[in-house]
């Protein structure tokens, strides 16, 4: 039994990586059941290697025939209420910013979120799988190069792009890429020429302003000529009253008593 | 295969980063992405002082890594056809060279 150990032990599978002992007395040594690996009865070993599963080969290899065509994935509902609520996000707000996200640190994520939340911009984790098929549907095309690397959304029915631009630029790890404002793509530098731009009520005052320049110049122009004759009678009615039936004097020549 | 996010490199040599890109464009990913992996809190953590910009254009130029390090040597990574792992790496073995370099010379300077 000694020199069958012997053998088991030098004719051991070469997979297994456990410590045996050189010499071992079967008599007094471990049971049939051990903690160990221990070696098989060469025997056994060879009606193992003998029995091995051998899997049956087909008729027609796979290549010859066509590939079977890719089962679809099914969405499941967690992603149509995703996307659903991604499209909500884009019909109901009027500023939506796409940003990159790069990791930040918690609390610092938290202040952001707090700071924006105070111009009523919400933020948004967006993953692009959902989002792509998306806005590939919708009328956003334009924005599908975007969502590539992690995104976040920057939204809100308000346009307070300045207040939205100091936020960011306190947070290195937020880069703004580009945003859609009342349905209008911008890319950053668009973004931060429209937080330059004066409120709409000063624009709506300035453009009123410029429009009724000409108009005014054309009413005072039209009305140069029947003013002067009404201002000219007045003076002969006044000279004629004041000097009896003294000489009609000639009329003052008006400009020029304007110009004085 | 070697996931992007683990591969560690030292910042310390390194001076400055600026990525730029133009997002609207197509081959921005691998850039992007590697933005991403070196604002990651560990890498950052290796190099406080290692400021990294993020620029981003709208001209259609073509993505771009610009490292600057601390001996005045200057990196440039055109990032269009590039992979992340491609520009980790080589920033990498940059970075363990130059790091090896200092500690031969703080030796020879301390013997």
């Amino acid at each position: 039994s000694l020199c069958a150990k012997m053998a088991a032990l030098s004719g051991g599978a070469p997979w297994r990586r456990g410590w045996l002992p050189a010499l071992q007395l079967v008599r007094r040594g471990s049971k049939a059941v051990t903690r160990h690996w221990k070696a098989m009865h060469f025997q056994r070993q060879k009606l193992m290697a003998v029995t091995e599963y051998l899997a049956p080969r087909p008729a027609i290899p796979p290549r010859c025939l066509t590939p079977r065509k890719e089962r679809v994935e099914e969405d499941s509902g967690y992603m149509r209420l995703l996307r659903q609520q991604v499209e909500e996000v884009f019909r109901d707000n009027r500023m939506i910013a796409i940003c990159q996200y790069n990791s930040m640190p918690g609390e610092d994520l938290v202040l952001m979120r707090h700071y924006l939340r105070k111009y009523n911009i919400e933020v948004k984790f967006v993953l692009n799988e959902i989002v792509r098929p998306v806005l590939a549907q919708s009328k956003y095309k334009n924005l599908l190069p975007l969502f590539v690397a992690r995104n976040i959304l920057l939204v809100s029915p308000e346009l307070k792009a300045k207040e939205m631009l100091r936020v960011l630029k306190g947070v290195p790890q937020v880069n703004l890429l580009g945003a859609c404002i009342e349905d209008t793509i911008l890319s950053r530098q668009g973004v931060e020429n429209f937080a330059k731009l004066p409120p709409l009520e000063v624009s709506q005052g300035q453009t009123v302003g410029a429009l009724s320049l000409l108009p005014s110049q054309t009413s005072s122009l039209l009305q140069r000529g029947p003013a002067h004759l009404t201002a000219l009678l007045d003076e002969h009615i006044r000279r004629l009253q004041a000097g009896g039936t003294g000489t009609p004097p000639e009329p003052p020549p008006a400009q020029s008593s304007e110009g004085h | 295969k070697k996931m992007a996010s683990k591969i560690r490199v030292v910042l310390r040599p390194v001076k400055s980063i600026v990525v730029r890109f133009c997002p609207f464009e197509s081959n921005v990913e691998s850039t992007r992405k590697f933005l991403g992996c070196i604002n990651h809190k560990k890498i950052q953590a290796t190099n406080r002082n290692c400021e990294v910009t993020a620029d981003v254009r709208h001209d259609g130029s073509e993505p771009l890594v610009d490292v600057m390090f601390a001996d005045g040597e200057r990196l440039i990574m055109k990032g269009a056809n590039l992979t992340t792992i491609e520009m980790l790496t080589a920033l990498g073995s940059r970075c363990n060279a130059k790091e090896l370099k200092e500690e031969q010379r703080s030796k020879k300077k301390s013997p």
